[in-house]
């Protein structure tokens, strides 16, 4: 048997993102599916909901995602949002420093695994959602997804009704951030166009191994 | 009310949770305060078993307006015997515990228990210099207030309540300047309109919890703290 590959380790309620240390290589799998192989892996660093145990050095997801971002944009002022599966957090930077913060700790309808589970429901691409529907209010998620099936109910596509749904969810983002001119975007969001153009401001994707960066500069740093 | 006390009745907090009568959330709605749901399930299980003579429910700007709706709602449908009170008192007993450099959960059960019982003979208060704050209500989950360092100082309600001022809103609304500060709230709470604007106000961090701490809870007030005095906890 091979010995255990050390990893950094972003591991959220969703997805488990994953830096190899031996090889530089990056790999993205089921967090379900991670943590039934976690004897194959030397956790040094990680992150994230779903491993509270046996995982190296913890580091919170805030401060990983500020470390991360600050390696990833040159701006000296900027602001960047993560939407996980299960919740979405902030930092704003100023000065290269954390000015402030915050994190949706309660209401997952923020989050990436409702759009997921939707997306997956409604069997719709979310390349083929029109641009132009007008905003579902998300007050929570399930208020939301009541008041996308009306509008469906009403006569509207699926489709136009899924992108209204959108359009509420990165509406409360934009409200959770302080609606900046420029938005910074990490998370498994950051790969679905329909969410990403939902914004009404300059929104651009990093990807989604933010956090892993964070970990990487924090590992190499010793700072942990 | 001396009378049933000197008789040998009992006096029960019931914001508090009483052994052996776990919370029944049949009561009220499901988004609700879960400190007033558990006053409610306490009423009906302390009145199940035939002990309950009476309930004083604090109903004026001492409380909250969720107590004042049920404590009408119980008046007139049920047979529970209802002793509404107003608290007005404005002559200040001071807030020693709030300045203390006791741990947080410590200085909490002081307040809490400081309703009913004096405080412990030989307790000595140093007051420090504040490190941090926690501004709001005693919390449902006392388990939140680990997450803090010993020189946080208590803020809101809770002050109101250690001073005896419990409808002292200048007082509620008092934080110190400069100070990271954690604004506190139970979900669906009025007051949450009080700990949401005052964190913008000071640049705090608003937190909103129902019944226990969430992990991203916990997270999000470490990650607050770390930012703001680099402080990883009590490891």
């Amino acid at each position: 048997m091979s010995a255990p590959s050390p990893i950094l380790l972003d591991c959220g309620t969703g997805y488990a993102k994953i830096f190899n240390l031996e090889d530089s290589t990056r790999a993205i799998v089921p967090a379900r599916r991670f943590i039934k192989k976690l004897s194959e892996y030397d956790i040094k660093a990680s992150t994230g909901h779903n491993l509270s145990s046996g995982a190296g050095v913890r580091v919170n997801e805030l401060v990983a995602l500020a470390e991360g971002s600050l390696s990833m944009v040159d701006e000296p002022d900027f602001t960047v949002l993560d939407c996980g599966a299960r919740d979405v957090k902030y930092v704003q930077i100023r000065n290269r420093r954390v000015a402030g913060m915050d994190w949706n700790t309660e209401c997952g309808a923020f989050a990436g695994q409702v759009v997921e589970l939707l997306t997956r429901y409604l069997d719709i691409e979310p390349e083929n959602l029109p641009s132009d529907a007008p905003r579902i209010p998300v007050v929570c998620g399930v208020l939301g997804m009541t008041s996308m099936f009306d509008m469906i109910s009403k006569g509207k596509s699926h489709e136009e009704a899924l992108a209204g749904f959108l359009r509420g969810v990165a509406f409360n983002c934009e409200t959770l951030v302080g609606r900046p001119d420029r938005l910074y975007l990490s998370g498994g969001l950051c790969d679905n166009k329909a969410f990403v153009s939902a914004f009404t401001r300059e929104t651009i994707p990093l990807g989604r191994f933010v956090l892993i960066e964070g970990l990487r500069k924090i590992y190499s740093e010793k700072i942990i | 009310m001396q009378e049933r006390v000197e008789n040998g009745a009992l006096i029960f907090d019931l914001d508090e949770p009483l052994a052996g009568r776990p919370v029944k959330d049949i009561y009220l709605p499901n988004a609700y305060c879960s400190i007033l749901k558990r006053v409610v399930s306490n009423i009906f299980s302390l009145r199940e078993d035939g002990g309950l003579d009476l309930v004083i429910a604090t109903v004026g700007k001492c409380k909250c307006d969720g107590m004042r709706n049920i404590a009408s709602w119980l008046e007139r449908t049920t047979d529970i015997p209802i002793l509404k009170v107003e608290n007005d008192n404005a002559k200040g007993a001071g807030f020693p515990i709030s300045r203390s450099g006791l741990p947080l959960l410590k200085k909490m059960e002081l307040i809490v228990n400081s309703v009913f019982a004096p405080l412990p003979d030989g307790l000595t208060l140093e007051e420090c210099a504040p490190k941090c704050g926690f501004w709001g209500v005693p919390p449902y989950d006392f388990g939140i207030l680990e997450l803090f360092p010993d020189e946080t100082h208590i803020f809101g309600w809770t002050r109101c309540m250690e001073n005896k001022t419990p409808a002292d809103i200048e007082m509620e609304c008092e934080v110190a300047s400069g100070v990271p500060t954690v604004f506190f709230t139970q979900s669906f709470c009025q007051k949450s309109a009080f700990a949401y604007n005052l964190a913008r106000e000071h640049g705090g961090l608003y937190v909103e919890v129902d019944k226990m701490m969430s992990h991203s809870t916990r997270a999000k007030i470490e990650a607050f703290l770390e930012f703001n005095l680099g402080w990883r906890g009590k490891r």
